[in-house]
């Protein structure tokens, strides 16, 4: 089990950094701390998206946790459900 | 191509359209219509200029057309009456206009002067017509600021709109790019800002994001279907997208639009989920002034752009309102391209497979032959399709001569009106690019020469005003364009003495008048005695005439002393097929344009004739005519041949000279596809290019005029007498 912590400011920059990390994950269990997160771009979405999906893909679980209400709203804005980001519902 | 370059080209192209409309736009204005949609649809290809020449910051070109573009909308409601001194300014500022688009196209600058000079007449117009309150005459530095979205067309459009319903659904389809999120844009903000509106639900397709190992962590693969429930109007959603519009793709439609696309799209792609690729695709002609769609990357796929019926009044915004709207596509060059050669080797092979039957010595009678006959057919009508893919109208070249037209005149100081004829008949488009120079330099000599002086004009019992004529008609499988002036016609006694005086004829030669009308077409040949600014740029007859013969064309000139001159020139409509004659020579196939062709002949001993070292003529019809034996000049053998054993064909050449050829004999006529020698192997001298035979080999085709043109340069002089004989 590896867990991810994210960081405040998950911009545009942040992105490239964020896929080599959870990239680094692969083939474990992957749990995504979203607590610390204050603001999130698109991008960053379509990285825990496709995240998401690659770990769906190997079968292993993936899930992410306490999300901050920053990211909720982010992805109630972008229309993303968070199922589509995690396997479980969210548990904040 | 980088995303960016792409879209540039894209505006760039988007320009010369622009272009279009608005010159005819205000030569429709200059004819005296004054329909406000004929305003509007020159202020609308104005404004669309300037919203992408501000989003690429050509700051030269904004500045110019913030000017013009105030003056339309002076015009447009009716604060400045559209006199022809107006129209007429506003024409040169459409010249000014392309060149300054072509200057930012190309990365140079245009003319400062040019420019400055109408801006000022522009400015000039502002000044003397009354004005609203947010009109600033003057060119600030605030105002060149790029603001595509002050102007509201609305109620131009639908005068209803404006007591619209209270709200109204719009879907809204946004694809944005890599490069959005690289200018630090961002999709949440837009949907955000959406989001204040009016009531939205959104949808977000994930369906493009690939797994971790392939994502391009800045990429873009999300697209969002937005619908609205606002009070707002379309233009006000589209504002929100306003810095971001070259950087993604988007599409707002009211809802009820929406469906019906989608429903055809449905109908379209039964195989595609629609509510996933409407976004992508297709897009609503707008009635108002904006390009709906901006593709980023056109190669991706072709874009396809519907005018939809239910789009309203975009008819009646067309610049022609000629009714019916047709669906465009816009493909790149190379495809259609690939697809004519493509349709060139299945011609040959057709060619290849009709050769094998008929030596296979099958009956004229068999299904097989007779099914091969049906597949010709069919090849020919696939082949005709595909050229007329390429067929495009000569109406923006065109145009663009009643600008030279303008300057000409402005410069000569003579009053001339143009007067244009067929500029829907269709050619390739290859001959198209290659039809402007020559034109242009018709059309300067026209002005410049063949019109006379207006003082002369009156004296001559002429109505003041010149008049040029510039028409296109299709006669038999060519494209004929002609150049007509109505003025003093060719001085052929002037003519004939500049021929002599220059060496270019000997002084007693005695010439029918076509014939001294045809001097002006020789090298070296020019009628100004000085050379004047407009026609004198080192270019004479002889390089249009060039031109027009590298086209495969000719040109030909009729004159009426005080009554005016005609130029005609007669081109192919394609570069890629050609009717020729395939004749053997020295154990070699070869072609031979069937345009050049007059008739066959069969040498008789009493005919030929030999003329000193060697060459020899042949008597036909009490002229004597230059005999030439192809095999010698290809050298293929190196002995002179005996011409009554061979077969010889009168050919013209483009400029009119008369030879004949001896090739050993006749093979038959064939339509023959044309492959560049140059593009392959080189240039030789004699072959114009080569071609492929239905048995495999590799044919050449003849360059008639290198043939005749080189023994007749010995020749001319002692041809002369035998012809006034």
């Amino acid at each position: 089990m590896v867990t991810v912590r994210l960081p405040e400011i998950l911009d545009i920059r942040a992105a490239s950094p964020l896929a080599t990390e959870l990239l680094h994950a692969r083939g474990n269990p992957l749990t995504i701390d979203a607590s610390n997160v204050a603001r999130v771009g698109a991008q960053c979405i379509q990285v825990l998206l496709s995240a998401h999906a690659t770990w769906t893909t190997d079968g292993m679980p993936l899930s992410v946790v306490h999300p901050s209400d920053a990211l909720l709203e982010a992805l109630e804005t972008l229309g993303v459900p968070f199922t589509k980001i995690s396997e479980q519902e969210s548990t904040k | 191509m980088d995303p960016m370059a792409a879209i540039k080209q894209t505006f760039f192209q988007e320009c010369e359209e622009q272009l279009v409309e608005l010159e005819s736009g205000l030569l429709k204005m200059e004819d005296g219509d004054d329909d406000l949609e004929t305003v509007n649809a020159v202020f609308r290809a104005v404004h669309s200029i300037k919203g992408g020449a501000g989003a690429f910051g050509f700051d030269e070109l904004v500045e110019f057309v913030h000017v013009f573009e105030t003056t339309l909308d002076l015009i447009r409601s009716s604060r400045l009456a559209a006199t022809p001194a107006v129209t007429k300014t506003l024409l040169r500022a459409s010249d000014i206009l392309a060149d300054l688009v072509r200057a930012a196209r190309e990365g140079g600058s245009a003319d400062a002067t040019a420019v400055q000079v109408i801006a000022d007449e522009l400015n000039a117009l502002l000044g003397g017509a009354p004005r609203g309150d947010e009109e600033d005459n003057t060119i600030s530095v605030e105002s060149l600021d790029f603001e595509p979205v002050t102007i509201s067309l609305d109620s131009i459009f639908d005068v209803g709109e404006e007591e619209a319903p209270a709200t109204q659904d719009f879907i809204v389809r946004f694809k944005p790019s890599a490069g959005l999120y690289a200018k630090a844009n961002e999709t949440l903000r837009l949907l955000r800002e959406l989001g204040r509106l009016g009531e939205t639900s959104v949808e977000c397709d994930i369906g493009e994001i690939p797994l971790l190992t392939e994502l391009d962590p800045e990429g873009a693969y999300l697209c969002w279907t937005i619908r609205l429930t606002t009070s707002v109007s379309e233009q006000q959603v589209r504002e929100i997208f306003e810095f971001v519009e070259w950087d993604c793709e988007l599409s707002v439609e009211t809802a009820d639009v929406g469906k019906l696309l989608e429903e055809l799209q449905e109908s379209l792609e039964p195989r595609e989920a629609p509510a996933e690729r409407a976004a992508v695709a297709i897009t609503i002609a707008e009635p108002a002034e904006k390009s709906v769609a901006v593709a980023p990357e056109p190669q991706s796929g072709p874009a396809t752009s519907e005018d939809h019926p239910a789009a309203g009044k975009a008819e009646a915004a067309k610049g022609e309102g000629s009714g019916a709207v047709q669906a465009t596509i816009r493909v790149d060059l190379d495809r259609v391209d690939r697809l004519i050669n493509l349709v060139g080797e299945l011609v040959i092979n057709q060619a290849m497979l009709s050769q094998r039957v008929s030596e296979a010595g099958l009956s004229r009678a068999s299904s097989v032959v007779i099914g091969l006959d049906e597949l010709e057919q069919l090849t020919r009508d696939i082949q005709d399709s595909v050229m007329a893919i390429r067929a495009q109208p000569v109406k923006p070249v065109f145009q663009r001569m009643s600008r030279t037209v303008r300057e000409v005149a402005s410069m000569t100081g003579k009053s001339v009106r143009l007067v244009m004829d067929g500029e829907a008949t269709e050619v390739d488009k290859t001959v198209i690019e290659r039809l402007t120079d020559p034109l242009t330099h018709m059309i300067r000599n026209a002005v410049d020469h063949g019109i006379e002086k207006a003082e002369d004009r009156v004296a001559a019992g002429k109505p003041e005003e010149g008049l040029l004529r510039l028409s296109a008609t299709h006669r038999s499988g060519r494209i004929v364009i002609e150049v007509a002036d109505d003025g003093a016609g060719i001085n052929r006694a002037r003519v004939r003495q500049i021929a002599i005086s220059k060496g270019l004829i000997p002084a007693e030669a005695n010439l029918t008048d076509d014939e001294v009308d045809n001097l002006i077409f020789l090298p070296g040949f020019s009628t100004a005695s000085s050379v004047s600014n407009i026609s004198g740029r080192g270019v004479g007859m002889d390089v249009v005439k060039r031109a027009i013969q590298a086209l495969g064309g000719r040109i030909s000139i009729s004159s009426v002393p005080g009554r005016g001159s005609t130029f005609s020139m007669s081109l192919p409509l394609t570069l890629a097929v050609l009717d020729g004659m395939v004749v053997t020579v020295g154990g070699q196939t070869l072609v031979i344009p069937l345009t050049a062709i007059i008739e066959t002949l069969q040498p008789k001993k009493e005919s030929v004739h030999e003329l000193g070292s060697g060459a020899r003529v042949i008597a036909t019809r009490n002229t004597f005519t230059p005999l030439i034996d192809v095999g010698a000049v290809l050298l293929y053998r190196d002995e002179p041949i005996d011409p009554t054993s061979q077969v010889a064909l009168l050919v013209e050449s483009e400029s009119g000279a008369k030879c004949a050829l001896l090739v050993d004999a006749i093979q038959g006529q064939r339509q023959v596809v044309i492959k560049s020698l140059e593009t392959n192997y080189g240039h030789v001298h004699g072959i114009a290019a080569a071609t492929i035979l239905g048995d495999g080999r590799v044919a050449l085709i003849l360059d008639v005029d290198a043939i005749v043109a080189r023994p007749r340069a010995d020749m001319i002089v002692a041809e002369l007498p035998a012809a006034a004989e």
